[in-house]
């Protein structure tokens, strides 16, 4: 939540204090770094059940066990273990998944992006639709229309994604199932449809190795994307539309949630001197809510979108569950169940960096917009 | 306050930098590679006696060298196996000599993980071929087939030596729910799906457009009671339970059409399974007398626990243990708490019979034969103390050869499970797949994945959903369906199983026994070639197996280094490095 | 998930009010609430469910446990059967579930299990939370920055991805839901309780009293906690919402409540299978959590435009 909420003395010109305010964030978020690290490596360990068994199965022998942890590296002391697994993050090697024998590097490329696609695809829905909700019902203070409005957000904000997940599912794949609004309510794209690497488009070689093959793949791990930039329209109507009910699922709650605060923020600062002086200046209503309100009006709301990120995340492993999605969400619960160590290390530390960036530029950001803010 | 601030950033650097150093003299011996088998390494003090048996195992043999693998001798201290030594005799000839007859040499032997690579390959993926398997079926995997996250592409394989498949792709994908699949089927998406929820049955069959299809994989659902824990200890409880519980009225409610209660631990589809008398009937007054003569006229309290898996034998877990307290209470006034527990930590207690009070497992059919049911279970301590006479009578029957010389032990072994009910058996539960109905020739073997190869969708391309993605295509070391499904269609073995479960020559023309069983002299079909084109020759099928059973062979690599199927059904991998305390 | 941001949003308890703790305030509050509809609506959806939990065997027909396994018409997943609509069969105003037990017995039974389960685990967190914010706003130094940090940490996590980790840990059940719920929410509450520790730190009067001698637990019991209940009272409300709500995740997930525990989010879980054949029984159940958590949502909207005298209108 949000970190804006500490309050401090010393006000001085932003200016010159914001280099040295980023620069304490990154300190100060360190030490968070290593704390989520260390709990991960001890929550993953006190985990009932050996990975073992999760692992190797229910005919896994006793001298199975032995050799595989042996093997992966179990039968170290924690502390070794531990500095093993600092180390080895501090250089950014998450190691070999358990279960798959692969680089989590290698998953994370292959995850990542179909959960980066639906993140932000619910989020520009959410921005769309709520914001001129948001701002509707602010200029339509206490009518029908704001009642209404707040009511569908209020809805919104109190439904078990997962449930609304599957209504969506029954409604476009049973009750309109054999009409043209039918959706596809599983997996990213249709069995056999491979649309062309981008890169293979535009006639690019790419080596096996290195940062700039690991990006190319990243990027065309995202559907859309890449049949966005290598201009494959079909594929890419088709991506788009597998991909619809989980983003409508997904941002059902930061919709609701940037509309209300669209709101009440537009109605605060409705009332403040300025704009009453806008209006007595004799400026029309909408050019006062458009050009004098609303840009301020939006500051708090900038926050609220950068915190929905991380509720985004969370959100992500319940509507991949539904929908039959492969990102982090699932991937990460999986690796929970089968006790994958690498994988829980690796993607909650990433998870959890993304977090502390997400939130320090939110803070920096609002600090910058916002001269009220004072930062020590 | 700034310069606080200060100190601690210092203290995070310098707390990360630390970390990183500490790490730095250790790593070497975690990342060490797995396929090194640190034998000279450990400083045990072994007598000479028990030395591990030396081997003269080659990790691929320059062509037109024989292969072969052994041990020395069956009975040295440290080898639990029952595989003495399998060798290359001549280009098409591989030898299996064995410890001691084994009556269920070829059902094993037709089991996925069994299946045979090229030893070249296995040589150049360091025994590891985890995504790009080559094998001699009707499918192959060709580069990028295998999208991670999404889905498998297998395409025909042109010069298989079979009857070449009527379509070009074979698609696997996967989704979770089984609702999910039924849609990918109904909207055409699927050609053919997996494991039906039961109340999907109707579904599929009032849908003109669509076929069930039954799947006969033989299988058992039980209740077990561990004698290690107290009342459970009481012969007569144990039994008061087995006559106490309703099991057709689980059976009506809870499982899909076509399955049974099971009255007996081994289905009756497995040769001697259903020997001797069937389980008691219900007999709720029977029950309580027997509860009350073991002093609990007024039932107790315990535990019922079950972990939250769908399996074939049990496929609504949760529903069945609350149904299970019910009636635990209304028949026999036992009261019973429901308790779920993590898979892997219900696998761990309850196969050492550790988990107190009543636990719901089951077991599917590995191969067809009556061991891999009754001495899987009852040999060990799952259900606390072994039962000394069962054990003796199940070794017994695992060496006769002869099917009928064998019936009445198992008829005595079945009596004493009914007397002593270390577990009351449940049910059989019945599955089914479904498919479109335009799939020509689909259906579900007793064991092992559908052949899709002899299916025809009438079109190019066959898709196929099942619940989960493969973990890997190396099936050598893997167990779970869903990665041998997979495999199933790539990979083939000396046998396959039939439609009726009985083992059948597949990559050998024939396997033959010597008189007592312990010799196998399998002879191979001629002019099958591999994915890649290179032949099947003799000493592939022996690096193969190698690969798995020798833990001393370069080439043991695989996916996690389990091999749990070579451990598991063969007794116990060669060379296995002594276990650390 | 959890609560909604916007709720942490001027929240803060300004100087200004801190100073004016009567009675009258909270007499202000009182009617303020009652002016807004949003309040009421949600005031009155909760008593709502409140009444329904109290009231559960006597709204219930039959009790969530007992099965109609063997009476006739009564088979599993059947929908909805009400006489008033023309149904001459056993009436099951919601069908009957996988195990043949009255749906809409269960879900009425229900709201025993989420309504407890939302207060208590929001009074552990707030309770942990109050207690860590305060230490951490009193002393300051050090030890405020190793809290707030550690803080820092579980906040580092996504709060569900997170509860299912502890859930892992704990074993399923609801006790331990409970507890995953409530430990992932406390830095929430820690950090209000701060800022309001801090806020109040430099008023003068607190000061003159420090410096009066007066003992630091006192300055706390009596100037502090009072003017953190605002804030407090705000976000626990909006808490029940999001501990109800992530409840019904880890159920979904299979972590949740055990069977036959009549749980909302294990109900949607067991039968998610049926979501196609028999949408019954998603349906109600998923209404109830639902129903519930719009209440405490807008109450808890209710309260905080109540008691937050920036938002004047």
């Amino acid at each position: 939540m949000g970190v804006v909420a500490e309050t401090a003395a010393t006000p001085t010109s932003p200016g010159t204090r914001m280099i040295g305010y980023v620069f304490r964030r990154i300190l100060i978020a360190l030490p968070v770094l290593a704390g989520v690290l260390l709990v991960v490596f001890i929550l993953v360990r006190i985990l009932p059940g050996e990975p073992c068994t999760a692992i190797l199965g229910e005919r896994a022998t006793a001298e199975s066990c032995e050799r595989f942890n042996e093997a992966n590296g179990l039968n170290e002391s924690l502390p070794v273990q531990l500095g093993i697994y600092a180390q080895r993050v501090v250089t950014g090697d998450f190691g070999d998944s358990i279960r798959f024998s692969r680089p989590v590097s290698q998953i994370l490329i292959e995850r990542l992006p179909v959960t980066l696609e639906l993140s932000a695809s619910a989020l520009a829905l959410a921005i769309l639709v709520g914001v001129p909700l948001g701002v509707l019902a602010a200029r339509r203070h206490n009518t029908v229309i704001d009642v209404g409005a707040m009511t569908v957000a209020n809805v919104g904000v109190s439904m078990p994604i997962f449930w609304l997940g599957l209504l969506l599912a029954y409604l476009f794949a049973i009750v309109l199932g054999n009409t043209p609004f039918a959706l596809p309510v599983s997996g990213r794209m249709p069995p056999g449809v491979r649309p062309d690497n981008f890169w293979e488009v535009w006639g690019l070689e790419l080596g096996d190795e290195g940062f700039v093959s690991a990006a190319a793949e990243f990027i065309s791990n995202m559907e859309i994307v890449n049949a966005l930039i290598s201009a494959q329209w079909s594929e890419m109507w088709v991506a788009i539309k597998h991909l619809i009910l989980p983003t409508i699922a997904l941002a059902t709650i930061p919709m609701a949630i940037i509309a209300r605060m669209t709101r009440s923020s537009l109605l605060d600062v409705l009332q403040r001197d300025y704009v009453r002086t806008a209006r007595a200046k004799g400026a029309g209503e909408r050019r006062v809510v458009r050009h004098h309100a609303l840009r301020n009006a939006l500051l708090p709301v900038v926050t609220v979108i950068g915190l929905q990120l991380g509720g985004l995340l969370g959100g992500a492993v319940l509507t991949e569950t539904v929908f039959g999605l492969a990102g982090i969400g699932t991937a990460l619960y999986e690796a929970i169940s089968t006790r994958d160590f690498p994988i829980i290390q690796g993607f909650t530390v990433i998870i959890a960096a993304t977090y502390v960036v997400v939130n320090l530029v939110v803070d920096v950001s609002y600090g910058y917009l916002d001269p009220r803010v004072r930062l020590r | 306050m700034r310069r606080r601030m200060r100190w601690l950033a210092l203290l995070a650097i310098l707390a990360l930098v630390a970390a990183a150093c500490g790490g730095d003299g250790t790593t070497e011996t975690t990342t060490g590679d797995t396929s090194a088998p640190s034998t000279s390494a450990a400083p045990d003090t072994t007598p000479p006696d028990t030395e591990p048996p030396t081997t003269d195992t080659t990790a691929a043999p320059p062509s037109g060298e024989l292969a072969s693998v052994g041990v020395e001798s069956c009975d040295a201290e440290d080898y639990e196996g029952t595989i003495q030594s399998i060798e290359a005799t001549d280009e098409l000839t591989v030898v299996y000599t064995l410890c001691g007859p084994d009556p269920a040499f070829l059902a094993k032997l037709a089991f996925v993980p069994f299946a045979v690579q090229p030893a070249a390959h296995l040589e150049a993926t360091g025994g590891a071929p985890l995504d790009n398997p080559i094998g001699t079926g009707p499918f192959m995997i060709e580069e990028g087939g295998w999208a991670r996250g999404s889905e498998i592409v297998m395409a025909r394989y042109e010069d298989y030596w079979g009857d070449a498949p009527a379509f070009d792709n074979l698609v696997f994908r996967w989704a979770a729910e089984s609702t999910s699949r039924i849609l990918e089927l109904q909207s055409g998406n699927a050609n053919y799906i997996t494991n039906l929820a039961a109340s999907d049955y109707e579904t599929i069959e009032g849908d003109a457009n669509l076929q069930l299809l039954n799947d006969p994989n033989p299988n058992v659902f039980y209740v077990g009671m561990a004698n290690t824990f107290e009342p459970f200890d009481d012969p007569l409880v144990r039994q008061a339970v087995a006559m106490g519980i309703d099991r057709q009225r689980i059976v009506d409610n809870f499982y899909p059409e076509g399955s049974e209660v099971a009255d007996y631990f081994t289905p009756c589809n497995i040769a001697n399974g259903c020997e001797g008398e069937p389980w008691y009937e219900f007999d709720p007054e029977a029950a309580q007398a027997l509860l009350a003569e073991a002093g609990f006229p007024d039932g107790f309290e315990t535990t019922i626990s079950y972990r939250d898996v769908f399996r074939v034998y049990l496929p609504e877990p949760g529903a069945v243990a609350t149904e299970l307290a019910t009636q635990l209470e209304e028949n026999l006034g036992i009261t019973a708490t429901v308790e779920e527990i993590e898979s892997g930590a219900f696998i761990e207690a309850t196969s050492v019979g550790a988990q107190d009070g009543i636990h719901l497992l089951g077991w599917g059919a590995d191969y067809p034969h009556v061991t891999n049911f009754l001495d899987t279970h009852f040999t060990g301590p799952q259900f606390g103390d072994t039962i000394p006479e069962l054990v003796d009578l199940l070794a017994q029957g695992a060496s006769t050869i002869d099917e009928a010389e064998a019936a009445p032990i198992y008829a005595q072994a079945n009596d004493l499970l009914r007397e002593h009910v270390p577990m009351m058996p449940i049910a059989h539960g019945a599955a089914a797949d479904a498919a479109l109905a335009t799939l020509e020739g689909a259906v579900v073997p007793p064991f092992g994945a559908p052949k899709f190869a002899d299916m025809d969708p009438g079109s190019d391309t066959l898709v196929f959903y099942q619940n989960a993605e493969p973990i890997s295509l190396f099936c050598h070391d893997e167990t779970d369906g869903e990665s041998l499904s997979a495999c199933e269609q790539v990979l083939e073995g000396l046998y396959e199983y039939d439609e009726t479960g009985t083992p059948v020559p597949l990559l050998a023309e024939s396997c033959e026994p010597n008189e007592d069983g312990t010799v196998w002299t399998c002879t191979l079909r001629e002019g099958v070639t591999f994915h890649d084109g290179s032949p099947l020759t003799a000493s592939d099928v022996v690096t193969s197996f190698a690969v798995g059973i020798d833990a001393a062979n370069p080439l043991h690599v695989g996916n996690t280094g389990g091999f749990e199927y070579y451990a598991y059904l063969w007794g116990g991998l060669m060379n296995a490095p002594p276990a650390e305390g | 998930m959890s609560v909604p941001a916007d709720a942490m949003a001027g929240t803060g308890p300004g100087p200004d009010q801190l100073l004016k703790t009567s009675g009258s305030v909270w007499r202000i509050a009182l009617r303020r609430f009652f002016r807004r509809k949003i309040g009421i609506a949600g005031l009155t959806l909760v008593s709502l469910m409140i009444l329904v939990a109290l009231l559960a065997p006597v709204i219930a027909p039959y009790s969530p446990l007992e099965d109609f396994i063997g009476e006739p018409d009564a088979v599993r997943w059947a929908p909805p059967c009400v006489n008033a609509f023309g149904c001459e069969g056993q009436q099951h105003l919601f069908g009957l579930d996988g195990n043949v037990r009255d749906l809409f017995s269960r879900v009425v039974h229900g709201a025993r299990v989420s309504l407890p389960l939302g207060f208590t685990t929001v009074s552990i967190a707030i309770f942990t939370g109050a207690i860590i914010g305060a230490i951490a706003g009193y002393l300051g130094g050090w030890i405020d920055n190793i809290l707030m940090r550690i803080m820092d940490v579980v906040l580092g996590f996504p709060s569900l991805i997170l509860a299912i980790a502890i859930v892992f840990v704990l074993g399923p059940g609801i006790r331990n839901t409970l507890l995953a719920i409530a430990i992932v929410t406390i830095p929430q509450y820690a950090r209000v309780m701060r800022a309001s520790v801090l806020s109040i730190k430099e008023i003068d009067y607190v000061a003159a009293s420090r410096a009066l001698g007066a003992a630091p637990m006192r300055i706390l019991v009596t100037r502090v906690v009072p003017n953190a209940l605002t804030p407090l009272v705000v976000l626990g409300t909006l808490g029940i919402a999001g501990a109800i709500l992530e409840a019904a995740a880890l159920g979904f997930l299979g972590l949740g409540a055990q069977p036959p525990t009549p749980e909302w989010g294990r109900m949607l879980a067991d039968e998610t299978q049926r979501v196609f054949t028999a949408p019954h029984l998603m349906l109600f159940p998923g209404l109830a959590i639902m129903i519930t958590v719009l209440g405490f949502n807008m109450l808890g909207d209710g309260l905080r435009d109540a008691l937050d005298p920036a938002l004047n209108e």
